[in-house]
Protein backbone atom coordinates (compact mmCIF):
# COMPACT_ATOMS: atom_id res chain seq x y z
CA UNK A 1 0.00 0.00 0.00
CA UNK A 2 1.46 3.29 -1.07
CA UNK A 3 2.01 5.61 1.88
CA UNK A 4 1.86 9.27 0.98
CA UNK A 5 3.20 12.06 3.17
CA UNK A 6 3.91 15.75 2.93
CA UNK A 7 6.59 17.66 4.81
CA UNK A 8 5.82 21.11 6.18
CA UNK A 9 8.23 23.51 4.45
CA UNK A 10 8.44 25.69 7.56
CA UNK A 11 9.00 23.29 10.47
CA UNK A 12 9.71 19.90 8.88
CA UNK A 13 6.75 18.12 10.45
CA UNK A 14 5.69 15.20 8.26
CA UNK A 15 1.94 14.76 7.71
CA UNK A 16 0.25 11.67 6.28
CA UNK A 17 -2.06 12.13 3.31
CA UNK A 18 -5.10 10.83 5.21
CA UNK A 19 -4.68 13.73 7.62
CA UNK A 20 -4.34 16.26 4.82
CA UNK A 21 -7.31 14.85 2.94
CA UNK A 22 -9.62 14.81 5.94
CA UNK A 23 -8.90 18.48 6.60
CA UNK A 24 -8.21 19.68 3.03
CA UNK A 25 -6.76 22.90 4.49
CA UNK A 26 -5.13 22.75 7.90
CA UNK A 27 -2.76 24.58 10.16
CA UNK A 28 0.47 22.62 10.41
CA UNK A 29 0.24 20.29 13.46
CA UNK A 30 3.82 21.19 14.41
CA UNK A 31 3.57 22.99 17.74
CA UNK A 32 3.86 26.74 17.20
CA UNK A 33 4.12 26.43 13.41
CA UNK A 34 1.82 28.80 11.56
CA UNK A 35 2.16 27.24 8.12
CA UNK A 36 -1.00 26.25 6.28
CA UNK A 37 -0.94 22.81 4.67
CA UNK A 38 -3.27 21.71 1.91
CA UNK A 39 -4.15 18.40 0.35
CA UNK A 40 -3.44 20.18 -2.92
CA UNK A 41 0.21 20.54 -1.82
CA UNK A 42 0.66 16.87 -2.73
CA UNK A 43 1.77 16.01 -6.26
CA UNK A 44 -1.13 15.33 -8.62
CA UNK A 45 -0.35 11.61 -8.98
CA UNK A 46 -0.27 11.20 -5.20
CA UNK A 47 -3.63 12.97 -4.82
CA UNK A 48 -5.17 10.86 -7.55
CA UNK A 49 -3.81 7.66 -6.04
CA UNK A 50 -5.12 8.60 -2.61
CA UNK A 51 -8.57 9.53 -3.85
CA UNK A 52 -8.80 6.40 -6.00
CA UNK A 53 -7.98 4.27 -2.95
CA UNK A 54 -9.47 6.45 -0.29
CA UNK A 55 -11.29 3.70 1.62
CA UNK A 56 -7.99 1.92 2.29
CA UNK A 57 -6.67 4.94 4.17
CA UNK A 58 -9.63 5.01 6.55
CA UNK A 59 -10.21 2.86 9.61
CA UNK B 1 20.93 4.72 12.53
CA UNK B 2 17.78 6.68 13.27
CA UNK B 3 14.92 6.16 15.68
CA UNK B 4 11.19 6.03 15.10
CA UNK B 5 9.17 6.36 18.27
CA UNK B 6 5.51 5.39 18.05
CA UNK B 7 3.33 7.68 20.14
CA UNK B 8 -0.13 7.24 18.70
CA UNK B 9 -3.00 5.08 19.88
CA UNK B 10 -6.11 5.88 21.86
CA UNK B 11 -5.03 4.48 25.22
CA UNK B 12 -8.47 2.94 25.67
CA UNK B 13 -7.23 0.41 28.22
CA UNK B 14 -5.95 3.23 30.41
CA UNK B 15 -9.19 5.17 30.62
CA UNK B 16 -10.14 7.36 32.39
CA UNK B 17 -6.51 8.48 32.74
CA UNK B 18 -6.25 8.82 28.95
CA UNK B 19 -9.46 10.77 28.51
CA UNK B 20 -7.35 13.88 28.95
CA UNK B 21 -3.98 12.90 27.55
CA UNK B 22 -1.95 10.33 25.67
CA UNK B 23 -0.95 7.09 27.32
CA UNK B 24 2.72 7.71 26.58
CA UNK B 25 2.76 10.61 29.04
CA UNK B 26 1.53 8.63 32.05
CA UNK B 27 4.39 8.78 34.54
CA UNK B 28 6.36 5.84 35.83
CA UNK B 29 8.53 6.77 38.82
CA UNK B 30 7.52 10.36 38.13
CA UNK B 31 8.79 10.35 34.56
CA UNK B 32 6.58 10.07 31.46
CA UNK B 33 6.91 6.66 29.85
CA UNK B 34 7.93 8.29 26.57
CA UNK B 35 11.05 9.80 28.13
CA UNK B 36 12.44 6.34 28.89
CA UNK B 37 12.34 5.55 25.18
CA UNK B 38 14.09 8.81 24.24
CA UNK B 39 16.78 8.05 26.80
CA UNK B 40 17.19 4.52 25.44
CA UNK B 41 17.70 5.94 21.95
CA UNK B 42 20.30 8.37 23.24
CA UNK B 43 22.09 5.61 25.18
CA UNK B 44 22.26 3.54 21.98
CA UNK B 45 23.85 6.47 20.14
CA UNK B 46 20.70 7.33 18.19
CA UNK B 47 20.12 11.06 18.22
CA UNK B 48 17.82 11.59 15.23
CA UNK B 49 14.35 10.53 16.28
CA UNK B 50 11.08 10.67 14.40
CA UNK B 51 8.12 10.76 16.78
CA UNK B 52 4.94 9.34 15.24
CA UNK B 53 1.81 11.15 16.43
CA UNK B 54 -1.75 9.86 16.14
CA UNK B 55 -4.89 11.83 16.78
CA UNK B 56 -4.48 12.05 20.53
CA UNK B 57 -2.10 14.15 22.57
CA UNK B 58 -0.15 15.72 19.72
CA UNK B 59 0.36 19.04 21.44
CA UNK B 60 1.12 17.50 24.83
CA UNK B 61 3.78 15.21 23.39
CA UNK B 62 5.38 18.02 21.39
CA UNK B 63 5.21 20.23 24.46
CA UNK B 64 7.08 17.62 26.51
CA UNK B 65 9.74 16.57 24.03
CA UNK B 66 10.12 19.86 22.12
CA UNK B 67 12.87 19.70 19.54
CA UNK B 68 14.68 17.12 21.64
CA UNK B 69 17.52 19.42 22.64
CA UNK B 70 16.89 18.99 26.35
CA UNK B 71 17.59 15.27 25.87
CA UNK B 72 20.54 15.81 23.53
CA UNK B 73 18.62 14.50 20.52
CA UNK B 74 16.99 15.98 17.42
CA UNK B 75 13.27 15.26 17.07
CA UNK B 76 11.12 15.38 13.94
CA UNK B 77 7.36 14.93 14.30
CA UNK B 78 5.46 12.68 11.93
CA UNK B 79 1.67 12.85 12.00
CA UNK B 80 0.21 9.48 11.08
CA UNK B 81 -3.39 10.49 11.73
CA UNK B 82 -5.53 7.40 11.30
CA UNK B 83 -4.16 4.36 13.16
CA UNK B 84 -3.53 2.25 10.07
CA UNK B 85 -1.04 -0.09 11.69
CA UNK B 86 2.61 -0.26 12.71
CA UNK B 87 3.77 -0.77 9.14
CA UNK B 88 1.83 2.32 8.07
CA UNK B 89 3.50 4.26 10.89
CA UNK B 90 6.90 3.06 9.71
CA UNK B 91 5.98 3.96 6.14
CA UNK B 92 5.08 7.49 7.19
CA UNK B 93 8.67 7.82 8.44
CA UNK B 94 10.21 6.95 5.06
CA UNK B 95 11.27 10.50 4.12
CA UNK B 96 12.63 11.05 7.61
CA UNK B 97 14.62 7.80 7.63
CA UNK B 98 15.96 8.10 4.08
CA UNK B 99 18.65 5.52 3.39
CA UNK B 100 19.48 4.84 7.05
CA UNK B 101 18.64 1.86 9.20
CA UNK B 102 16.25 2.64 12.00
CA UNK B 103 14.95 1.34 15.31
CA UNK B 104 11.20 1.32 15.78
CA UNK B 105 10.21 1.61 19.44
CA UNK B 106 6.70 1.50 20.87
CA UNK B 107 6.41 4.58 23.04
CA UNK B 108 4.37 2.94 25.78
CA UNK B 109 6.96 0.23 26.40
CA UNK B 110 9.77 0.20 28.93
CA UNK B 111 12.74 -2.11 28.67
CA UNK B 112 15.12 -2.66 31.54
CA UNK B 113 18.10 -3.25 29.33
CA UNK B 114 17.41 -0.55 26.72
CA UNK B 115 18.04 -1.10 23.02
CA UNK B 116 21.82 -0.95 22.75
CA UNK B 117 22.25 -4.75 22.53
CA UNK B 118 19.47 -4.98 19.95
CA UNK B 119 21.18 -2.35 17.79
CA UNK B 120 24.64 -3.90 18.17
CA UNK B 121 23.32 -7.35 17.27
CA UNK B 122 21.68 -5.96 14.12
CA UNK B 123 24.78 -4.02 13.11
CA UNK B 124 27.01 -7.09 13.53
CA UNK B 125 25.46 -8.72 10.44
CA UNK B 126 23.87 -7.90 7.12
CA UNK B 127 20.23 -8.07 8.06
CA UNK B 128 17.01 -6.81 6.55
CA UNK B 129 15.57 -6.43 10.03
CA UNK B 130 16.14 -7.33 13.65
CA UNK B 131 13.49 -8.08 16.22
CA UNK B 132 13.52 -8.13 19.99
CA UNK B 133 12.13 -11.26 21.57
CA UNK B 134 11.38 -12.35 25.08
CA UNK B 135 10.69 -15.79 26.49
CA UNK B 136 7.12 -16.06 27.72
CA UNK B 137 5.15 -18.71 29.60
CA UNK B 138 2.08 -18.50 27.37
CA UNK B 139 3.32 -18.30 23.75
CA UNK B 140 -0.18 -19.03 22.44
CA UNK B 141 -1.09 -15.48 23.44
CA UNK B 142 1.66 -13.73 21.47
CA UNK B 143 3.21 -13.29 18.07
CA UNK B 144 5.95 -15.93 18.12
CA UNK B 145 9.22 -16.18 16.21
CA UNK B 146 10.88 -19.41 15.16
CA UNK B 147 14.66 -19.07 14.92
CA UNK B 148 17.48 -21.22 13.56
CA UNK B 149 20.69 -22.22 15.33
CA UNK B 150 22.30 -18.88 14.41
CA UNK B 151 19.49 -16.89 15.93
CA UNK B 152 18.09 -15.88 12.55
CA UNK B 153 14.33 -15.72 12.34
CA UNK B 154 12.80 -18.33 10.06
CA UNK B 155 9.11 -17.71 10.62
CA UNK B 156 6.68 -15.43 12.45
CA UNK B 157 3.42 -16.88 13.69
CA UNK B 158 0.61 -14.89 15.30
CA UNK B 159 -0.84 -16.57 18.41
CA UNK B 160 -0.03 -20.14 17.33
CA UNK B 161 -1.97 -23.12 18.66
CA UNK B 162 1.20 -25.17 18.53
CA UNK B 163 4.06 -22.70 19.12
CA UNK B 164 7.47 -23.80 17.86
CA UNK B 165 9.21 -21.62 20.48
CA UNK B 166 8.30 -19.47 23.45
CA UNK B 167 10.01 -16.42 21.92
CA UNK B 168 7.48 -13.61 21.74
CA UNK B 169 7.82 -10.38 19.74
CA UNK B 170 7.85 -7.48 22.17
CA UNK B 171 7.44 -4.57 19.80
CA UNK B 172 11.03 -3.40 19.32
CA UNK B 173 12.45 -3.64 15.83
CA UNK B 174 15.44 -2.59 13.77
CA UNK B 175 14.94 -2.19 10.05
CA UNK B 176 17.04 -1.61 6.99
CA UNK B 177 15.46 0.72 4.41
CA UNK B 178 14.46 -2.43 2.50
CA UNK B 179 11.40 -2.57 4.73
CA UNK B 180 9.86 0.39 2.91
CA UNK B 181 9.57 -1.55 -0.34
CA UNK B 182 8.06 -4.44 1.61
CA UNK B 183 5.51 -2.04 3.14
CA UNK B 184 4.68 -0.62 -0.29
CA UNK B 185 3.66 -4.12 -1.35
CA UNK B 186 1.53 -4.90 1.70
CA UNK B 187 -2.22 -5.12 1.72
CA UNK B 188 -4.26 -4.21 4.80
CA UNK B 189 -5.01 -7.13 7.08
CA UNK B 190 -8.51 -8.29 8.07
CA UNK B 191 -8.56 -5.49 10.65
CA UNK B 192 -7.72 -2.85 8.06
CA UNK B 193 -4.16 -2.27 9.23
CA UNK B 194 -0.76 -2.66 7.64
CA UNK B 195 0.87 -5.23 9.91
CA UNK B 196 4.56 -4.96 10.71
CA UNK B 197 4.79 -8.75 11.03
CA UNK B 198 3.60 -9.00 7.41
CA UNK B 199 6.39 -6.62 6.39
CA UNK B 200 8.97 -8.75 8.21
CA UNK B 201 7.54 -11.92 6.68
CA UNK B 202 7.84 -10.27 3.28
CA UNK B 203 11.50 -9.48 3.93
CA UNK B 204 12.05 -13.13 4.85
CA UNK B 205 10.39 -14.29 1.64
CA UNK B 206 12.56 -11.89 -0.33
CA UNK B 207 15.65 -13.58 1.07
CA UNK B 208 16.69 -11.12 3.73
CA UNK B 209 18.11 -12.47 6.97
CA UNK B 210 16.23 -11.34 10.07
CA UNK B 211 18.22 -11.02 13.27
CA UNK B 212 16.73 -11.85 16.64
CA UNK B 213 17.76 -10.54 20.01
CA UNK B 214 16.40 -12.16 23.15
CA UNK B 215 15.79 -9.57 25.86
CA UNK B 216 16.74 -10.98 29.23
CA UNK B 217 15.72 -8.17 31.59
CA UNK B 218 12.15 -7.14 32.20
CA UNK B 219 9.98 -5.51 29.60
CA UNK B 220 6.65 -3.82 30.22
CA UNK B 221 3.92 -2.66 27.92
CA UNK B 222 2.29 0.03 30.04
CA UNK B 223 -1.09 -0.19 28.34
CA UNK B 224 -3.20 -0.93 31.42
CA UNK B 225 -3.34 0.51 34.96
CA UNK B 226 -1.88 -2.64 36.50
CA UNK B 227 0.98 -2.45 33.99
CA UNK B 228 1.75 1.12 35.07
CA UNK B 229 1.92 -0.03 38.70
CA UNK B 230 4.14 -2.96 37.79
CA UNK B 231 6.45 -0.79 35.69
CA UNK B 232 6.55 1.75 38.52
CA UNK B 233 7.59 -1.00 40.91
CA UNK B 234 10.27 -2.32 38.57
CA UNK B 235 11.72 1.12 37.87
CA UNK B 236 11.68 2.25 41.50
CA UNK B 237 13.46 -0.95 42.41
CA UNK B 238 16.43 0.09 40.30
CA UNK B 239 16.35 3.86 40.03
CA UNK B 240 18.84 5.96 41.89
CA UNK B 241 16.70 7.90 44.37
CA UNK B 242 18.07 10.89 46.24
CA UNK B 243 16.54 12.87 49.06
CA UNK B 244 17.03 16.50 48.07
CA UNK B 245 13.93 17.93 49.75
CA UNK B 246 13.11 18.74 53.35
CA UNK B 247 12.59 15.96 55.89
CA UNK B 248 11.36 17.32 59.21
CA UNK B 249 13.11 16.23 62.37
CA UNK B 250 10.19 14.14 63.62
CA UNK B 251 9.39 12.57 60.27
CA UNK B 252 10.48 8.98 59.64
CA UNK B 253 12.00 7.75 56.40
CA UNK B 254 13.26 4.25 55.70
CA UNK B 255 14.82 2.82 52.59
CA UNK B 256 15.41 4.76 49.40
CA UNK B 257 13.31 7.91 49.22
CA UNK B 258 13.49 10.15 46.17
CA UNK B 259 12.39 13.58 47.35
CA UNK B 260 12.52 16.57 45.01
CA UNK B 261 14.23 19.67 46.32
CA UNK B 262 10.97 21.58 46.79
CA UNK B 263 9.10 18.64 48.38
CA UNK B 264 8.57 18.23 52.11
CA UNK B 265 7.97 15.39 54.53
CA UNK B 266 6.53 16.96 57.67
CA UNK B 267 6.74 15.93 61.32
CA UNK B 268 4.73 12.82 62.10
CA UNK B 269 4.79 11.45 58.54
CA UNK B 270 6.30 8.08 57.68
CA UNK B 271 7.78 7.30 54.26
CA UNK B 272 9.16 3.87 53.48
CA UNK B 273 10.97 3.44 50.19
CA UNK B 274 11.48 2.85 47.43
CA UNK B 275 9.36 5.92 46.87
CA UNK B 276 9.55 8.89 44.51
CA UNK B 277 8.04 12.23 45.56
CA UNK B 278 8.07 15.07 43.02
CA UNK B 279 8.30 18.85 43.22
CA UNK B 280 6.15 20.97 45.52
CA UNK B 281 4.54 17.96 47.15
CA UNK B 282 3.93 17.85 50.87
CA UNK B 283 3.55 14.73 53.00
CA UNK B 284 1.79 15.88 56.11
CA UNK B 285 1.56 14.52 59.63
CA UNK B 286 -0.28 11.23 60.05
CA UNK B 287 0.52 10.13 56.51
CA UNK B 288 2.22 6.90 55.57
CA UNK B 289 3.72 6.52 52.10
CA UNK B 290 4.68 2.91 51.54
CA UNK B 291 7.01 1.12 49.13
CA UNK B 292 6.62 1.36 45.37
CA UNK B 293 4.68 4.61 45.43
CA UNK B 294 5.29 7.55 43.12
CA UNK B 295 3.72 10.82 44.14
CA UNK B 296 3.70 13.46 41.42
CA UNK B 297 4.18 17.20 41.65
CA UNK B 298 1.93 19.59 43.56
CA UNK B 299 0.27 16.95 45.72
CA UNK B 300 -0.75 17.21 49.35
CA UNK B 301 -1.01 13.96 51.30
CA UNK B 302 -2.59 14.16 54.73
CA UNK B 303 -3.66 11.35 57.09
CA UNK B 304 -3.71 8.85 54.24
CA UNK B 305 -1.87 5.54 54.10
CA UNK B 306 -0.82 4.94 50.52
CA UNK B 307 1.26 2.12 49.12
CA UNK B 308 2.19 0.61 45.74
CA UNK B 309 0.39 3.43 43.96
CA UNK B 310 0.95 6.19 41.44
CA UNK B 311 -0.44 9.68 42.01
CA UNK B 312 0.11 11.61 38.79
CA UNK B 313 0.00 15.10 40.28
CA UNK B 314 -1.92 18.24 41.32
CA UNK B 315 -4.01 16.30 43.85
CA UNK B 316 -5.21 16.69 47.42
CA UNK B 317 -5.45 13.34 49.15
CA UNK B 318 -6.60 13.92 52.69
CA UNK B 319 -8.91 11.02 53.54
CA UNK B 320 -8.09 8.93 56.58
CA UNK B 321 -7.93 5.52 54.97
CA UNK B 322 -5.69 3.17 53.07
CA UNK B 323 -5.05 3.38 49.35
CA UNK B 324 -3.18 0.49 47.74
CA UNK B 325 -2.49 -0.63 44.16
CA UNK B 326 -4.06 2.55 42.78
CA UNK B 327 -3.52 4.93 39.89
CA UNK B 328 -4.84 8.40 40.64
CA UNK B 329 -5.14 10.82 37.74
CA UNK B 330 -4.08 14.44 37.56
CA UNK B 331 -6.08 16.86 39.71
CA UNK B 332 -8.11 14.04 41.26
CA UNK B 333 -8.86 14.72 44.93
CA UNK B 334 -9.63 12.17 47.63
CA UNK B 335 -11.07 13.81 50.72
CA UNK B 336 -12.53 12.64 54.00
CA UNK B 337 -16.26 12.38 54.68
CA UNK B 338 -15.68 12.72 58.43
CA UNK B 339 -18.33 14.97 59.92
CA UNK B 340 -20.55 14.93 56.84
CA UNK B 341 -24.13 13.78 57.09
CA UNK B 342 -25.68 11.63 55.87
CA UNK B 343 -22.79 9.22 56.23
CA UNK B 344 -21.61 7.66 53.03
CA UNK B 345 -19.14 7.93 50.22
CA UNK B 346 -19.47 10.82 47.84
CA UNK B 347 -18.21 10.18 44.36
CA UNK B 348 -17.79 12.20 41.22
CA UNK B 349 -16.45 9.50 38.92
CA UNK B 350 -15.66 9.88 35.24
CA UNK B 351 -16.42 7.46 32.45
CA UNK B 352 -14.47 4.20 32.53
CA UNK B 353 -13.34 4.70 36.11
CA UNK B 354 -12.80 1.67 38.32
CA UNK B 355 -13.44 1.80 42.05
CA UNK B 356 -13.14 -1.00 44.61
CA UNK B 357 -14.75 0.23 47.83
Amino acid sequence: MRIITHTCPDCGTVVAANELESNRVMKCPGLGCQAVLRFDDLPEDARDHFLDNRERYQI
Amino acid sequence: MKGVLLSGGTGSRLRPITHTGPKQLVPVANKPVLEYAVEDFKAAGITEIGVILGHKGRDEIQDLLGDGSKYGVDITYIVQGNPLGLAHAAGCARDFVGDDDFVMYLGDNILKSGITDLVESFEAGDYGAGIALQRVDDPQAFGIADVDENGNVTELIEKPDDPPTNLALIGMYVFSPAVFDAIDNLEPSWRGELEITDAIQSLLEDGYEIDSHVVTGWWKDTGKPEDILEANRLVLEETNLTTDGTVAEDATTDGRVGLAESATIEDGAVVRGPVSIAENTTVKSGTYVGPYSSIGANVTLSNIHIENSVVIGDSEITASGRIVDSLIGRSANVESTDGLLPEGRRLVVGENSQLKL
